[in-house]
């Protein structure tokens, strides 16, 4: 053999056990989905265990369906994410662009400061933040999901990275054409800010759809639960006992996800390697 | 003259002009506070504010709404508290198996992936799937393909002739459920920010130590491996943030108490325990002060043991 010939082999080779290794892995997913779809698998699994059912039957999901807190839990978390998203983009790049290009008092030990709250996990802050919330009457509502996402840290210094890469020229020109630091922030910077923008609404969206420590705390109310908070209060009550039905509930809370990955995963996967940050 | 004139006027208006800017670039600073303004009262109200009143609360016995000093008190019976050693041991026992198998596994699989020269994309799309997945919905799958006697895991196991294991349902065994669940959902993080630091490294010093005659797993041990060491710090430090706070999928898994018998209770199950079953607020508050000076302490070893510069 030549040794072309060779390398071609080695890298058809190498690729094969590759793909066994991934389908390995996806063999949870696709068993999810087979378990659901099985006529045998209303209460308990089906054993063997198979990958194709014996008899596709779609009672799990008309349940799942028809029962609507999973539908409504959805809607929950649209609202949830959706408003965090928006307030955390934009406060993030006020303050990144600040940051940036502002020239003011403190901007050092400000900047610090930002830093720091990276360092701050979610815990020690878990019961001065409910009881404040308890104290303004605004648990078991959106807003202590929504309004403390205001300051992301993380956010707000790939901002900043992504600022200082722009030049400085273009606020000069504008501010000979006597515009105010807001319209110049508005008008010049802001429209440039597109891809970074991408990254963050990407990253954000994702920290608020799958954050529930804190949801956990502050939503006993079940008709607000979001979807993870939804899934866990279904898989605390029921156990391994209706296995169909929580393999359906399962598919159907995560199959949206996966689709929004596949479409956008090429962007996904660059702003999760930017910012090396977990995303739960 | 008249020339002279109309120059002399466009000089000053124009030295008007420069000044006025200088002025009005001084006046307008206090703007750039107003830019600030969001993230700043964010930072007091949702991070300076708790963290200080959870460091008072933590010297009160409280129930959110009765309150009394008592001193060192709290932080004396979480100290001395079994459960709560319990919850240590079981969140470094998780979180140290997940790291020390994920990442040399996470970078064998990217460098395989980074040297296969067609399909690169499908099997990136293939790896990280895992990882979008939210960890609570794969909680719950897991429960099902770890379950002891009806699951595709045991099942697969025997097949090839292993030992089964009975997972969630024993104590003995249950942390290895978690590890398995956590390995599975981290390894395509691993697997991605390898590969993008694989592809970082400059294609010049293969060329230059192939023609010194170098074979590939020599220039894997002399030039791959030094390259990616700053990779690997990263991804145990994130690695071990992460795995030290470690709440949502063994709350799925065991409920507030870690169950089977407090097997798979992290530290912060315990905190929401304490504080969120139990209403005990000073206990919880000293508890999460002793999590948080655990995770600064780890942090700060693996910095210096990986010599990371920050």
């Amino acid at each position: 053999m030549n040794p072309k010939m060779n390398e071609k082999v080695t890298n058809i080779a190498q690729f094969v056990v590759l793909l066994i290794f991934g389908i390995l892995l996806m063999i949870p997913f696709l068993w999810m989905v087979s378990v659901g779809f099985d006529r045998t698998a209303n209460i308990t699994l089906p054993f063997p265990p198979r990958l194709i059912p014996e008899e596709v039957a779609s009672f799990n999901y008309k349940i799942v369906f028809e029962n609507g807190r999973l539908v409504q839990s959805y809607l929950n978390s649209a609202i949830v994410t959706i408003s965090s998203v928006l307030l955390q983009v934009f406060a993030s790049l006020l303050a990144g662009y600040a940051f940036s290009k502002g020239t003011f008092k403190y901007k050092k030990l400000l900047f610090l400061l930002v830093l720091c709250t990276l360092m701050i996990p979610m815990e020690p802050r878990l019961i001065p933040l409910y009881t404040l919330f308890n104290k303004v009457d605004l648990l078991n509502t959106f807003w202590p999901l929504i309004l403390p996402t205001v300051i992301n840290g993380m956010l707000i210094f790939l901002c900043k990275q992504f600022f200082d890469q722009l030049p400085s020229t273009l606020r000069e020109a504008a501010q000979i054409d006597g515009a105010g630091e807001f319209r110049i922030f508005f008008t010049v910077y802001l429209p440039l800010a597109g891809p970074i923008a991408a990254t963050m609404v990407i990253l954000s969206f994702i920290w608020s759809w799958n954050d529930f420590m804190w949801p956990l705390v502050v939503l006993s109310d079940q008709d607000l639960h979001t979807v993870p908070l939804y899934l866990s209060s279904f898989a605390l009550e029921n156990g391994t006992s209706l296995a169909g039905l929580t393999m359906a509930l399962a598919t159907v809370s995560i199959l949206p996800i996966i689709v929004l990955y596949l479409f956008l995963q090429r962007y996904i996967i660059q702003s999760i390697a930017l910012s090396g940050v977990k995303g739960e | 003259m008249a020339k002279d004139k109309v120059s002399m006027n466009h000089s000053m208006s124009s030295s008007v002009h420069v000044q006025s800017l200088k002025a009005k670039k001084k006046n307008n600073r206090w703007i750039w506070y107003v830019f600030l303004l969001p993230s700043f009262l964010g930072i007091l109200l949702f991070m300076v504010y708790p963290i200080v009143e959870s460091f008072r609360l933590s010297f009160y016995q409280s129930n959110g709404t009765i309150e009394n000093f008592i001193g060192l008190k709290n932080f004396q019976q979480v100290l001395t508290s079994t459960s709560f050693w319990n919850s240590v041991w079981n969140t470094f026992y998780i979180a140290f198996f997940q790291i020390i198998i994920t990442i040399p596994l996470g970078f064998i699989f990217a460098s395989l992936i980074n040297s296969v020269k067609f399909g690169q994309n499908l099997l990136k799309t293939v790896y990280f799937l895992p990882h979008v997945t939210s960890i609570v919905a794969a909680a719950m799958i897991f429960q099902f393909v770890l379950h002891p006697d009806l699951g595709v895991a045991n099942y697969a196991l025997e097949a090839l002739g292993l030992p089964a294991s009975s997972w969630f349902s024993d104590p003995a065994t249950s942390k290895w459920g978690v590890i398995l669940l956590a390995i599975w959902h981290w390894i395509g993080f691993v697997i991605i920010i390898c590969l993008a630091n694989l592809q970082a490294i400059s294609p010049e010093m293969y060329e230059a130590s192939r023609i010194d005659g170098a074979n590939k797993f020599q220039q894997w041990l002399f030039i791959t491996l030094p390259n990616m060491s700053g990779t690997f710090a990263f991804l145990l430090i994130t690695g071990w943030i992460g795995g030290l706070q470690r709440f949502n999928e063994v709350y799925v898994l065991g409920g507030p108490s870690g169950s089977p018998a407090r097997s798979i209770q992290t530290m912060g199950a315990f905190i929401y325990e304490r504080g969120f079953t139990g209403f005990e607020f000073g206990i919880a508050s000293a508890a999460t002060y002793i999590m948080f000076i655990i995770i600064l302490v780890f942090t700060f070893i693996n910095l210096k043991v990986s010599k990371m510069k920050l």
